[in-house]
C-alpha cells in the first residue's frame, strides 16, 4: 500500500492555480486540478504546450512561476523535498541511467537518506519480468541495453519505491506493442492492488483512451500571448 | 642568501632578449601568428616584474605587517580571477567564492609555514610571506581552476543525472556528491603529479632560485619539501572550499539544481 493513501480521504495531489514558464514564456495558467487515489490522468496538449515542464513542476525540479502542489493538503516543503519526491515519483521520458548494473541502478534509491526501506531484491526481479526483461538482464551494465528496455527499467525504479504518485512522460515511446501493453498492465494492476495514481504524458491516443480514466487538455489553460 | 649570486646588468638583460626573439622567429618561420602575443608577453614580463620589484623593495624597507595588506589582496585577487577566467564556464558569484576560498587557505597555509615550521622573526617577514604566498596562490589557482571547471562542466552536461537522483528522493547533498568528489579529485592532481615526479624531472622554481642565490642544496631541498606539503594542503582545502561553495549556490533550499545558472565562457 502506498504510504498514507488510505488514510487520507482528499485527492492525493492537488494543484492550485498552477503558472508555467519555460524560456521566459508563460505557458500554463490557473491549472487547478486533484488527482485522486487509484487514478490515472492523462494531461494532453500540442508539442511545446509545456506538458513535460508541468511533470517537471509536479516533481519540483523546477518551480511553478505561481500557484501550489499539494501531497494529501501538504506542501512539499511541509514534507521534505526529497520525502515528497519520493512520494510522487517523476519518470522522464529519455531514460536516466547510471553506467553501472541494472541492479545497482534500480538499488540506488534505496541508498539515500530518506529511503523508504531496504532494497526489494525479490519485488525488483519479479516486477523487471513482468515488463518483459529477463533475469539475466540483472547484472548487466544498465547502458547496454536497448532504449526500450531502458525505458522499463526507469519504470520499474520509480514502482519499487512505492509511490503515491507516478507521473509518466511518455513511458512507452521506445516499446514495441507487446512492450507496451505489458507496462499497462503493471501500471493499472499496481493502480488497482496498490491504490496508485498517475500522471500520464502520452501522444498516443489510443492509449490514454483505453488506458486513462481522465483528461486534461491543457489548451483550456494556456496562458495570454502577449 | 649572500655570497655566490651574480648581479645582473641592463646589459645582461638585452642579450636575454635575444631569447624571446629566437622564440619570434620560429613563429615568424613557421607563420604562428603568434609574434604580436608573444612581444606583448615578453613587454608584460618585464613590466610586471619591475613593478613587482619596486613594491617588494618597498614592503621590505618600511617593515611594517600592514604594508603587506595591499600586496597580499591584489595577489589573492588577481589568483582568484585567474582561476574563475581558465574555466570554461562560470557561475554568478564565482569570483567571490574562489576569493573568499583562496584568502582562507592561502593564508592558512602561509601561517602555518611561517609560524609553525619556519619560525620566521618577525612574524610577517615579507621576504617570506610574499613568496610563499605567491607560491601557493600559483598552484592553488591551477587546480582551483581544473575543480571548478568539471564541476561546472558536470552540472551542466549531466543534469538530468543529477536531476534523475532528485525525482527519486534524493537529497541536495546526495545528488551532488559525486560530482563534487570527482571535481575535487581533479583538481588535486596537478599537485599530486608534481610530486610525484619533482627532483627527477625537473628542480622547482624556488630550490633553483635558492640554489642560484649560493645556499646549500640539502638546504634547498628541505626548504622545497615544505614548499611541496604546503601547497598540497593548500590547494586540496582550495578545491574542497571551492566545490563547497559552488553547491550552495547551484541547488537552492528546494533541493533543486538551478543549472541555468551556469553559462559558458566567450573565448576570444
Amino acid at each position: 500500500m502506498p504510504r498514507n493513501a488510505k488514510s487520507h480521504n482528499g485527492p492525493v495531489l492537488s494543484l492550485r492555480e498552477i503558472a508555467i514558464a519555460a524560456g521566459g514564456k508563460r505557458l500554463i495558467d490557473g491549472l487547478t486540478l486533484d488527482l485522486h487515489s487509484a487514478e490515472l490522468l492523462s494531461v494532453c496538449g500540442p508539442s511545446g504546450c509545456g506538458k513535460s515542464t508541468l511533470l517537471r513542476a509536479i516533481a519540483g525540479l523546477v518551480s511553478p512561476t505561481e500557484g501550489l502542489v499539494l501531497l494529501q493538503g501538504s506542501e512539499p516543503r511541509a514534507i521534505g523535498w526529497p520525502v515528497f519526491r519520493r512520494r510522487v515519483v517523476l519518470v522522464s521520458q529519455r531514460p536516466v541511467l547510471f553506467d553501472d548494473t541494472v541492479r545497482e541502478n534500480l538499488a540506488r534509491p534505496f541508498t539515500y537518506r530518506y529511503a523508504p526501506s531496504q532494497f526489494p531484491d525479490t519485488a525488483a526481479l519479479a516486477l523487471l519480468e513482468r515488463l518483459g526483461i529477463e533475469p539475466e538482464r540483472w547484472k548487466q551494465n544498465a547502458l547496454s541495453l536497448s532504449t526500450g528496455q531502458q525505458q522499463r527499467v526507469c519504470v520499474v525504479r520509480a514502482l519499487l519505491l512505492r509511490p503515491d504518485v507516478l507521473l509518466l512522460d511518455e513511458p512507452s515511446s521506445a516499446l514495441d506493442e507487446q512492450s507496451a501493453a505489458a507496462l499497462e498492465d503493471t501500471i493499472s494492476r499496481w493502480v488497482r492492488e496498490e491504490g496508485g495514481s498517475a500522471i500520464l504524458v502520452s501522444h498516443d491516443r489510443y492509449q490514454v483512451a483505453r488506458w486513462c480514466d481522465r483528461e486534461v487538455d491543457l489548451r483550456d489553460f494556456r496562458a495570454e500571448q502577449n | 642568501m649572500d655570497g655566490g649570486t651574480i648581479e645582473l646588468g641592463m646589459a645582461d638583460l638585452l642579450i636575454a632578449t635575444l631569447l624571446v626573439a629566437v622564440a619570434g622567429g620560429v613563429s615568424l618561420a613557421l607563420r604562428l601568428g603568434l609574434e604580436r602575443r608573444l612581444a606583448l608577453a615578453a613587454v608584460r614580463t618585464v613590466v610586471q616584474l619591475y613593478i613587482i620589484g619596486f613594491v617588494l623593495k618597498w614592503v621590505f624597507q618600511v617593515d611594517t605587517p600592514w604594508a603587506l595588506v595591499p600586496v597580499i589582496a591584489v595577489m589573492i585577487l588577481v589568483a582568484a580571477r585567474e582561476a574563475v577566467n581558465r574555466a570554461a564556464r562560470r557561475y554568478p558569484r564565482a569570483m567571490l567564492d574562489t576569493f573568499v576560498t583562496l584568502v582562507l587557505c592561502g593564508l592558512l597555509s602561509t601561517l602555518m609555514v611561517t609560524q609553525a615550521v619556519i619560525r620566521v622573526d618577525p612574524w610577517y617577514k615579507p621576504q617570506y610571506v610574499i613568496p610563499l604566498l605567491g607560491m601557493i596562490l600559483g598552484n592553488g589557482l591551477t587546480g582551483i581552476s581544473l575543480c571548478i571547471d568539471i564541476l561546472l562542466e558536470r552540472f551542466s552536461e549531466h543534469q538530468t543525472l543529477v536531476e534523475m537522483e532528485l525525482a527519486h528522493g534524493a537529497t541536495r547533498w546526495e545528488a551532488a556528491r559525486g560530482v563534487l568528489r570527482e571535481a575535487v579529485r581533479r583538481g588535486m592532481i596537478p599537485i599530486i603529479n608534481s610530486m610525484m615526479v619533482v627532483g627527477l624531472v625537473s628542480l622547482p622554481g624556488m630550490m633553483t632560485g635558492q640554489i642560484l642565490a649560493g645556499n646549500p642544496p640539502m638546504q634547498a631541498v628541505k626548504y622545497q619539501i615544505v614548499v611541496m606539503f604546503m601547497i598540497a594542503a593548500a590547494t586540496s582545502l582550495g578545491c574542497i572550499g571551492t566545490a563547497l561553495l559552488a553547491y550552495r549556490r547551484l541547488f537552492n533550499a528546494d533541493h533543486q539544481l538551478q543549472s541555468e545558472l551556469i553559462t559558458k565562457m566567450k573565448r576570444p
